[in-house]
């Protein structure tokens, strides 16, 4: 049996007659991007919470999209992002006076999705590091404390609050993160996993899954071919499209030279007896002339195959 | 695709510009678009020469040493065989006398066109393809309409291709286009009726034969005993008369709007106002036991991956196919 729950995080770009847009330019657009995803063999739908009135707008409200999507071959809308990546005056993580607003944010982006079964709502647990630091113990128990809040809110609409960092925030290595899953209750406050992320920070994958497994409700999969060895993630104000050193950080599974250990990470999965959703994130993968399409295309084949025998050898190990 | 057909896919989509779709790399991520939609067969596209290194033969070969070493080059993104090869003489080659210029129509012609198809037939034959598929005739503008005589020269040049073929264990077919001297049903049965059934075959294209004013389904219906290839792709346009004989077709009518504006002539499979009755054609092709390959294209059509998706989606929701 290969693994069935494959979602796909809805960043895509396509070529419109105004130029590289996402597919969100028009319900045309949309249609063909989801017949695209589905054809591949997809069943899972993660988006961003902006786009949430975007697609009722389109469809006539967010069920009746995910009825869209079921019809062309998705089983639902796995996951919703929401972040604060920018740390303004009235909405900062790190900064307790802003967490009435990120709680009712979040509560309103609960209303938007009532009546689905949307399992994962996903989070930047913080804004930019240069915005936050110095990063203290006190400065983790406060994010801490607003995504207890937060995942209590959730956990009352039946989804789960979970928690997605970045290479360029204010948790990111090893000590930090012990410290946010310290602080942070396990029955309120989940992790999400991606590959990417934490192998520029320096934190293997693999090793965090094993670490935090019980707590884990999603991955992002994609890879990375740097390290940041320069502190490029203090850049201002975005060290995603603005590092010195490293023009793009992200790319497809089964990129030349990508240093994230999949199959590893794969066996781990099926070695723990996660049964969750597995994510497909290609973010920024237009730079350097990508096409959002084929990096879908090319990891999927990865998956198909290599991720497949992986998968196929855990199960044996674990039978024998 | 798990189906009684056989689906292939053209990798004319990505080698749309000279010197483009050169390294293995590019090459491979095509591949793998094509083997993760459930394609595991390709048409190899026709080419000119240098940067050609996934369309002739002898540019595949200085890539890769020898046709098994490509084959394996395939299989290793996915790709388990080559369905056919295409090859347009009209188009000039290094290969081929340094890009000479000949004409099927000429017969003073037919002799090096036979010598210049024997690498093409025995790279054929050597990846183990099915069918070479050719276009027969020069595009309409470049000359004076074909004589009913000169049929006579285009059926014999063939027959001899398709007898090289044969002995190799190959199958020629005649490749239909929209531009071509050969335009109408007219033209095509005559071609048709000037060749051996035994040697030379028919590729049936829907677009093509549908922007020149031919109903695919009934064609193929008519002449199912002949058609032992086709393309799949479809179109939202018809040739309004005349507009394959404008000079320069090629460029102005297929990518200059023919005057009246038309950005795109070819498209996905389930297109919006599609002119192409897929289905019809497929319950045909199935009714009628057809053995050849099905090839589905999309060229000229925009961003390749995304396009094989939508083909794919239609072939798995819409024909109801199994991916794998």
């Amino acid at each position: 049996m290969t693994w069935r729950k494959w979602s796909y995080m809805d960043h895509w770009v396509t070529e419109t007659p105004q130029g590289p847009q996402p597919p969100s330019f028009n319900r045309a657009y949309m249609d063909r991007y989801i017949k695209q995803l589905s054809s591949l063999g997809f069943t899972g739908f993660d988006t961003f919470f902006f786009y949430l009135p975007v697609y009722a707008g389109m469809y006539g409200s967010v069920k009746r999209f995910e009825e869209h999507l079921q019809d062309n071959g998705f089983e639902k809308i796995t996951g919703i992002f929401s972040a604060y990546p920018s740390a303004t005056r009235w909405a900062a993580p790190h900064v307790r006076e802003t967490h009435d607003r990120i709680v009712a944010d979040s509560e309103s982006i609960m209303r938007m999705i009532e009546g689905l079964s949307v399992e994962n709502f996903i989070v930047m647990p913080t804004s930019t590091h240069w915005q936050t630091e110095p990063v203290t113990d006190e400065t983790i128990k406060v994010v801490a404390d607003l995504w207890n809040r937060v995942g209590r809110m959730t956990l009352q609409h039946g989804i789960r609050t979970t928690c997605h960092f970045e290479f360029w925030g204010a948790i990111r290595t090893r000590e930090q993160l012990e410290t946010f899953f310290e602080y942070t209750d396990p029955e309120l406050v989940f992790a999400f996993i991606d590959t990417a992320q934490h192998t520029i920070a320096g934190v293997d994958p693999v090793q965090l899954f094993r670490e935090v497994r019980d707590r884990v409700t999603g991955f992002h999969f994609k890879d990375t071919h740097d390290v940041d060895r320069q502190e490029q993630y203090r850049t201002p104000p975005d060290p995603e499209l603005q590092a010195p050193y490293t023009q793009r950080w992200f790319y497809e599974m089964g990129t030349e030279g990508g240093l994230v250990d999949f199959p590893a990470l794969m066996r781990e999965i099926v070695a723990s007896g996660y049964d969750g959703w597995l994510t497909v994130e290609h973010d920024k993968a237009e730079l350097g002339g990508g096409s959002y399409a084929e990096a879908t295309a090319v990891a999927k084949h990865y998956i198909d195959t290599v991720l497949a025998e992986a998968e196929r050898a855990a199960r044996g190990e674990a039978t024998r | 695709m798990k189906d009684t057909l056989r689906w292939a896919y053209g990798l004319n989509q990505w080698n749309f510009r000279l010197d483009v779709f050169v390294r293995h790399e590019d090459h491979r991520r095509a591949l793998q678009t094509l083997a993760a939609t459930g394609f595991d067969a390709v048409e190899l596209p026709s080419g000119t020469g240098r940067w050609d290194n996934i369309a002739r033969p002898e540019v595949i070969l200085r890539n890769h040493g020898t046709a098994e070493a490509f084959l394996e080059f395939l299989r290793s993104s996915g790709v388990q065989q080559v369905s056919s090869v295409f090859w347009d003489p009209s188009a000039p080659a290094e290969e081929e006398e340094n890009y000479a210029f000949r004409f099927a129509r000429n017969p003073a012609d037919s002799d090096a066109i036979v010598e210049w198809s024997v690498p093409i037939v025995d790279f054929t034959s050597a990846v183990g393809a099915e069918q070479l598929v050719v276009r027969p005739a020069h595009s309409a503008w470049m000359g004076a309409p074909l004589a009913p005589e000169e049929y006579a020269v285009l059926g014999a040049l063939w027959n001899r291709v398709g007898r090289r073929a044969a002995d190799a264990g190959v199958g020629l077919a005649l490749h239909y286009d929209c531009l071509s001297a050969v335009h109408t049903a007219e033209d095509v049965e005559r071609l048709l009726d000037a060749t051996d059934p035994e040697l030379v075959g028919f590729a049936l294209d829907t677009a093509e034969l549908t922007i020149g004013g031919i109903d695919p389904v009934a064609f193929y219906e008519a002449h199912a005993d002949r058609v032992t290839h086709v393309h799949l792709k479809d179109t939202r346009h018809r040739d309004a008369g005349e507009e394959y004989r404008m000079p320069g077709a090629e460029s102005t009518m297929l990518k200059g709007g023919a005057g009246r504006r038309i950005e795109r002539w070819f498209y996905e499979l389930g297109t919006e106002g599609g002119l192409v009755d897929v289905a019809g054609l497929v319950d045909a092709l199935r009714a009628h036991d057809y053995r050849g390959w099905v090839v589905v294209e999309s060229d000229h059509g925009g961003n390749p991956a995304e396009l094989v998706m939508l083909n794919s989606w239609y072939l798995q929701h819409e024909l109801g196919i199994a991916k794998a």
